[in-house]
């Protein structure tokens, strides 16, 4: 039915069957689309965030989208400026999950204002000393960018690439992609970085503190590091995902290894990194404002020494070691533990700087702050998800996302015509 | 904004010891400034006072028992060094909160704010308020609103101005008169409720003002941390985390000792060693 | 023309591009910004100009002098008004929300009269006409003594015009509310005569002695009483508190007295004895000699420190040099009064009290108890009476105390008519389900409230009372001042609503009445009748806004008569049986009596005491058992059940569960009403032989897990 969309010589589920999935996904977009709406027209009263809690759950999953969505970036910049060729069989993919991951974000971020048709005095009034500023500016501008960047795939398609002037200007995009990767790389690095300011700049708030470098508190960096680090993770962990669910292998082993060998290498040093900054805040920053370490995870119902042990340990250093090692590496088993495992860690990084920074008391007379979401911050924050896989699937059905594909499925496409 | 020599610094000097927590200071700036509310306001979490009244206690049994009521408005941050970049005004991305670098005072337009709350998480105090709801007043009601203070819209932020509109007032008064503002002519709406007269009000670079005598506030640079300026020479007088740099005009004074201690986290020992240390001065004679 | 795909894409991505080049984008967006700030739902204040006038808040007793800030001529902030004598310019919260009672979505916006179960709105004509004519018949059938009336203060020219109605009508059946007032002058009345009122000059004494009074919770002249509390701090005047809880004013205190509820009597007993034996106080000293020896030999035989110490908790030695200090102050003072003094007092305590301030030569001095007279500043013309008001006023009371009121009439009936001003018992007293039941009792009840409050909604018509911000008045201060002052209450705005003046309404309705009741009130209006009664002052009160009658202490020592105490009267003993003790617990923060607390008092008060529906209780963990803080507990009394929040709190007696008085109203306020319950509910009247007063200080209880 739709056959003369799909590309050439691609093999790809009945359209009855590929629509009756979009609808499922389809139902939970619009139950996500259902509760945006609630927020835009009744307010944020329809969330259970509150005066303690003004940054809460989609705040956390903006921050982590935009950290896993760092592998378009991180691929990017390895493809087009460090010419590492082989990583041109997943770029599409990275660039397809990095436009689904900042799409996401600037929705979110559109959702969360309480006031979202000003939300442009974010660059009218611009205040310069704000890191929310920096990121407002870098997340607009590198959207367009990897906006750019997915046009050329979207005019490969096989009825668009049919139009002479699509075909030469996805060729032509494909040509000065490397300007655009480097001006991405860059406009990444400020924005994931001014993420981690934001928390990091936060100098009423010992938890969150850090001191640094110039105008950037260290997790300025550790921020643009750790998505740097765990974005490709991320990739790899979309690609697989993709993979069982189509059946096929898309990407070829030898990617998929140097793109989690390059990943262990940012992960261990990432984690090093982190660690150092761990131990000289909990040494030097906090108690010079007066506050040992413990008082951070101890009198509360949730948070405890287990979820820095998590994060760092659990989900840093065991994947960044799984991952430089080769064996561990190229056993597909233990690659997969190390990805997911990985993701989780960057996902609970982003958490810890936003929702446990909250609900940490500052004043010796206040209490910790618990807070569980409302059913339209949970449905607005899944809102994405489903969102991602509609994208997904449409552009895997409709475009040659995957260099690779047709060769690494020759044998398999074979033993199904006999 | 140049500093000038003329530039005013406000601030406010809370005496804990005479405080009885009566709240006639929270009623007061609500009433001021046009402060909305709800039907349920027992979830202090989403419940908008400007000025809050916290209560703690000595953790002994009755009947040793000693509570402090601590009330507080905005702190009124100079940030580091006190050049300006309070904890809130830093992180606005829109400018929306101001610092006045002529009065001290931290402002916050409403109309410009566009919610996205960085501002709160910025702020130690839970100073700040977010207006999750539209403001409502029974049928009728709203006919007490002030004109001086605008209500504010839903998503919005919100705090203590420091009553700005008083000082706007008294300053036009000063102009048309072609004369500086006198004490008592800028008074804030807490200050003049409170019953037991536990707030005193004014310009902290003024000498001759009542809050000057009794914060005497320290020019200098806190030589234990650089990042503290103005600490207070008084020996009962303490400002709420002095150490983190945020540099509050909002200065508070006690007897006790248990309360002086409890405006600040201190490790184990540093209190003993910390509270007979008053600002540079104090060191030097 | 045809259009082919490329033509439609090129069109398409230049109207694109026109449109985002265009000044149409900018502008929507920057108009739809623009609409967030003006919000048609929103509203804007209007402005113009500012201009101040000055008034008193009558809310309270505090009788505090306000400044109110307009915008042309519409109030929009009230605050203390500077220099004025009682509150020189503090406020208290109540008084600074004045203005939300003024648009109070429980205010009775007209005459209202009740068919059934329901209000049905009526013109004034009507009501006038409907009340003169039942009232009419009352008297007609020679009962007019059956019209009862309920009345909240008894001092000022409206309670002497509602006396003079009663006194024209023919009954001697008024009551009134207890307060912190009535209980004063029922102590003056035993112990130094009839018509006196006591004031403790607190400002000038240098050790205050309060047997729980909560000076700063709102005990008294509440302003005043914090601002001499300020002051005493300043002066390093000592205030020792005997209680059995941490309240504010305990908090405040240089001393606390731990005591068992319900013994600060005992304690005040037994300092008397140390003071007989020990300071060597002879009898003689003692003025008065209506059985002063019977008293003494009583005391020191009865209240020994050791016994004492038995009831109160309170040790043998710190009794004897808690007395030895008092006797060694130069201006020491008692001060008697549990919470705010007004409900769950006893006569003996507050005998008690004062007989310690008589033994140590307090009365009268500057520092100490001044026993004063009335205030009298009002000339009322005489009275007119008929022959039926002659019969019917000398009759006797139908009972000695509102309390036995709602015994009486609760048993046997009583009243067929009752008017009920400035009052309400179906909140205010205990048991209010049986005042309730008493209410039903009588046939037709007249409400004068500005609030359909509980009261209000069980009367039968109701003349609606524009409130202290839109009525001249004159109020009077007393509760426990030291010092008289008269201020001038005046509108601030016309009425909101289609309501009057009580006194308007009370004198269009003697007019109706005709007669003799008519020529008793034979003004225009109130303010003129005002302005005539209190001609002696009005110059003044009408330019200055106020006027002080006295502020020194009276002249020469009153006589003191022992009589009551030396007959020994017993404590109360609380009602009911478990392993608590529940006490009612005042906040400033709440309003506690006949007036409802406004939504911004409402939404200053911590979690600590409202939790969503809740009423959150005090309770010391050491006794808390397997509760926890925070847990929904069974509250069980003699009376009744409630759920209720726990809420930890060192400073309790352990043992003591505290319940915040002034939640648990049932009206149309959301803001107000519909929030914990009321403690009143568990509490059951306990009335004191020999005065009357409910002396139900608390009640025993049970706590469960809900
Ligand atoms: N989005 C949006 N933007 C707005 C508005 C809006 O409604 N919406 N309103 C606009 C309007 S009407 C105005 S007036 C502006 C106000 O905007 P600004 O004028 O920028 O801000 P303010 O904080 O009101 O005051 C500015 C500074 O003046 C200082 N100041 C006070 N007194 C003196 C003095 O005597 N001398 C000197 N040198 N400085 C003094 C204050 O401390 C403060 O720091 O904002 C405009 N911007
Ligand atoms: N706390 C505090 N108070 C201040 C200031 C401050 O900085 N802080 N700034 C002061 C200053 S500089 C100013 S200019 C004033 C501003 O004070 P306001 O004049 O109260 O200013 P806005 O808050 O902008 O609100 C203006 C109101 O006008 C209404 N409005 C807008 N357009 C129209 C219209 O076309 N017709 C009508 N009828 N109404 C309209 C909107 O509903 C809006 O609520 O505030 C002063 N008061
Ligand atoms: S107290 Fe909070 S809101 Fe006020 S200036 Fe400081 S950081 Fe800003
Ligand atoms: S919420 Fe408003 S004031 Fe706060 S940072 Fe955001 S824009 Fe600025
Ligand atoms: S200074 Fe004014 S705005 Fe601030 S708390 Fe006091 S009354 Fe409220
Ligand atoms: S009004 Fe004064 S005494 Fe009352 S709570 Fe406020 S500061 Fe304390
Ligand atoms: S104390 Fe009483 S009279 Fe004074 S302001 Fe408060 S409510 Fe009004
Ligand atoms: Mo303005």
């Amino acid at each position: 039915m739709d056959d003369a969309l799909i590309p050439e010589g691609a093999k790809r589920c009945g359209f009855p069957t590929f629509m009756i999935g979009i609808v499922i996904v389809g139902a939970v977009l619009l139950w996500g689309v259902y509760a945006m709406f609630l927020c835009w027209f009744k307010g944020l009263n329809q969330t259970n965030m509150n005066d303690y809690y003004g940054f809460a759950l989609w705040i956390w999953a903006d921050l982590a989208v935009i950290a896993v969505g760092g592998g378009a970036f991180f691929t990017g910049l390895l493809k087009y400026i460090f010419k590492v060729d082989e990583l041109k069989n997943i770029i599409n993919f990275a660039v397809i999950i990095g436009f689904i991951c900042y799409s996401s974000a600037l929705l979110i971020l559109a959702i969360d204002i309480g006031q979202p048709l000003r939300g442009w005095f974010i660059f009218w009034h611009a205040n310069v000393h704000s890191m929310l500023t920096e990121v407002a500016f870098c997340l607009s501008c590198y959207f367009a960018v990897l906006t750019i960047e997915f046009i050329p795939n979207i005019l490969e398609n096989r009825q668009a690439n049919k139009v002479p002037f699509f075909h030469h200007l996805a060729h032509n995009m494909h040509g000065v992609m490397a300007v655009f990767a480097a001006t991405g790389a860059f406009l990444s690095f400020f924005h994931q970085g001014s993420l981690g300011g934001v928390a990091g700049v936060m100098f009423g708030r010992p938890f969150a503190y850090r001191e640094g470098l110039l105008i950037w508190p260290w997790t300025f960096f550790l921020f643009t590091w750790s998505a740097a680090a765990f974005g490709p993770c991320f990739t790899l962990l979309v690609t697989k995902i993709t993979e069982i669910i189509t059946g096929k292998k898309l990407v070829g082993d030898k990617t998929v290894h140097l793109l989690a060998k390059i990943s262990g290498w940012m992960i261990t040093t990432y984690i090093i990194a982190k660690i150092i900054d761990t131990i000289y805040w909990a040494w030097v920053t906090v108690p010079s404002m007066g506050f040992k370490l413990s008082h951070f995870y101890s009198n509360n119902g949730f948070y405890g020494y287990w979820i820095l042990i998590t994060e760092v340990i659990l989900c840093g250093v065991v994947p960044g070691l799984l991952l430089i090692n080769k064996s561990t590496r190229e056993n597909p088993a233990t690659r997969t533990i190390a990805i997911i495992l990985g993701v989780i860690g960057v996902c609970l990084n982003r958490w810890v700087m936003v929702l446990q920074i909250m609900a940490v008391p500052v004043m010796s007379f206040d209490t910790w702050a618990l807070y569980i979401p409302s059913w339209q911050e949970v449905a607005t924050t899944i809102l994405p998800v489903a969102y991602g896989i509609i994208l997904i699937a449409v552009a895997y059905r409709y475009l040659p996302v995957f260099p690779q594909e047709l060769e690494l499925n020759k044998s398999a496409d074979a033993a199904a015509q006999n | 904004m140049i500093e000038n020599k003329k530039a005013h610094k406000f601030g406010m000097v809370i005496d804990l010891d005479k405080c009885t927590g009566c709240g006639a200071c929270m009623v007061s700036c609500m009433a001021e400034n046009n402060v909305p509310f709800k039907e349920d306001e027992s979830n202090k979490k989403d419940s908008i006072t400007w000025m809050r009244v916290y209560r703690l206690t000595n953790g002994k049994s009755f009947p040793e028992t000693q509570i402090a009521y601590i009330p507080r408005p905005c702190q009124h941050c100079g940030g580091i060094g006190d050049h300006g970049h309070s904890p809130c005004v830093s992180v606005c991305p829109a400018t929306a909160t101001d610092y006045g670098y002529d009065t001290g005072i931290v402002s916050q337009i409403y109309t410009r704010c566009f919610g996205c709350r960085y501002c709160m998480g910025a702020c130690p105090y839970h100073a700040r308020y977010f207006n999750w709801w539209d403001p409502k007043w029974p049928e009728g009601m709203e006919n007490y609103l002030s004109p001086n203070v605008s209500p504010r819209m839903r998503g919005v932020v919100e705090k203590c101005s420091f009553c700005y509109h008083r000082y706007q007032l008294a300053r036009e008064q000063a102009i048309v008169e072609d004369r500086e503002i006198e004490e008592m002519e800028y008074q804030t709406a807490c200050t003049t409720a409170c019953p037991a007269g536990a707030i005193v009000f004014g310009d902290l670079n003024n000498p001759a003002h009542k809050v000057h005598q009794i914060v005497k506030p320290d020019p200098h640079p806190d030589p234990l941390n650089h990042k503290v300026v103005g600490k207070s020479r008084n020996p009962k007088v303490f400002r709420l985390l002095e150490r983190l740099g945020t540099n509050t005009k909002v200065y508070y004074m006690s007897d006790r000792e248990w309360v002086r201690k409890a405006g600040d986290n201190y490790l184990k020992g540093e209190w003993e060693n910390v509270k007979t240390h008053h600002g540079a001065s104090s060191s030097h004679g | 023309m045809k259009i082919d795909r490329r033509s439609f894409l090129g069109l398409g991505l230049g109207a694109a591009a026109g449109i985002a080049l265009s000044p149409v984008g900018v502008k929507l967006t920057d108009d739809s910004s623009i609409w967030t700030q003006n919000w048609p739902w929103t509203p804007v204040p209007e402005d113009g100009e500012i201009t101040y006038d000055r008034s008193v808040c009558s809310l309270c007793p505090g009788a505090c002098g306000i400044s109110v800030r307009k915008i042309n001529g519409r109030p929009v902030k009230i605050e203390g008004l500077d220099d004025y004598p009682i509150n020189n310019g503090g406020a208290c919260l109540h008084g600074i929300s004045g203005l939300q009672y003024l648009y109070d979505p429980a205010r009775i916006k007209t005459p209202l009269k009740k068919t059934g179960n329901k209000f049905e709105k009526i013109s004034w004509d009507e009501a006038i006409a409907l009340v003169a004519q039942t009232l009419g018949k009352i008297r007609e059938s020679g009962t007019p003594e059956s019209l009862g009336l309920i009345t909240g203060a008894d001092s000022g020219s409206m309670a002497q015009l509602f006396a003079r109605f009663m006194d024209a009508f023919g009954s001697p059946n008024t009551y009134t509310m207890p307060s912190l007032e009535s209980n004063l002058a029922l102590t003056a009345a035993a112990l130094h005569g009839a018509d006196r009122r006591l004031g403790f000059d607190l400002d000038h004494s240098d050790f205050i002695l309060s047997f729980g009074a909560a000076l700063i919770e709102g005990w008294g002249a509440p302003v005043a009483c914090i601002q001499a509390n300020a002051s005493r701090c300043e002066r390093k005047a000592k205030l020792v508190q005997v209680d059995y809880r941490l309240s504010n004013t305990a908090n405040t205190a240089d001393k606390i007295i731990a005591v068992k509820p319900g013994t600060e009597a005992d304690l005040a007993l037994g300092l008397c004895a140390v003071l007989l034996t020990k300071a060597q106080i002879s009898t003689g000293r003692l003025f008065g000699d209506v059985n002063k020896f019977a008293f003494a030999t009583m005391v020191v035989k009865e209240y020994t420190p050791a016994k004492v110490e038995a009831i109160t908790g309170v040790k043998a030695a710190d009794i004897e040099a808690l007395a030895m200090e008092f006797i060694k102050a130069k201006a020491p003072v008692a001060v008697p009064g549990k919470g705010r003094g007004d409900v769950g007092q006893s006569l003996r305590e507050f005998a008690a009290v004062q007989t310690l301030n008589a033994l140590a030569g307090r009365l009268n001095k500057e520092g100490g108890v001044f026993v004063m007279g009335p205030a009298d500043y009002l000339n009322f013309p005489e009275n007119v009476m008929d022959e039926v008001a002659e019969k019917g006023a000398g009759k006797d009371q139908l009972a000695g105390s509102v309390n036995e009121l709602v015994d009486t009439l609760e048993k046997n009936g009583g009243l067929s008519a009752l008017f009920i001003y400035n009052a309400n018992p179906c909140y205010v007293l205990s048991n209010p389900e049986k005042v309730k039941a008493a209410m039903d009792k009588v046939g037709f009840k007249v409400s004068f409230s500005s609030f359909m409050d509980e009261t209000a909604l069980r009367s039968d018509v109701i003349l609606p009372a524009s409130i202290f911000l839109e009525r001249l008045e004159d109020v009077v201060s007393g509760a426990g001042l030291a010092k008289t002052v008269v201020g001038l209450c005046r509108p601030m705005v016309k009425p909101v609503f289609d309501t009057k003046h009580p006194g308007d309404a009370l004198i269009l309705l003697a007019q109706a009445m005709g007669h003799s009741i008519a020529q008793s009130f034979a003004w225009e209006s109130y303010d003129s009748c005002l302005g005539e009664v209190a001609e002696k002052i009005w110059e003044n009160l009408s330019g200055d806004g106020y006027v002080v009658i006295d502020d020194r202490p009276p002249a020469g020592t009153p006589a003191t008569d022992f009589s009551f105490l030396a007959s020994g009267p017993k404590a109360a003993e609380v009602m009911g049986e478990g392993d608590y003790t529940l006490v009612p617990v005042d906040k400033m923060r709440l309003a506690g009596g006949s007036m409802a607390s406004s939504p911004f008092a409402v939404k200053t008060v911590s979690d600590k005491v409202i939790s969503g529906k809740y009423s959150v209780v005090e309770i010391n963990p050491a006794t808390a058992g397997a509760l926890k803080d925070g847990d929904v507990a069974v509250l069980k009394t003699a009376m009744g059940t409630a759920k209720v929040k726990i809420g930890f709190n060192e400073g309790i007696m352990p043992g003591v569960i505290g319940m915040p008085r002034g939640l648990g109203h049932a009206f149309n306020n959301p803001y107000v009403a519909g929030k914990g319950v009321n403690v009143n509910d568990l509490i059951g009247p306990v009335i004191e032989p020999g005065s009357g007063l409910d002396a139900a200080f608390g009640v025993k209880a049970t706590l469960s897990k809900a």
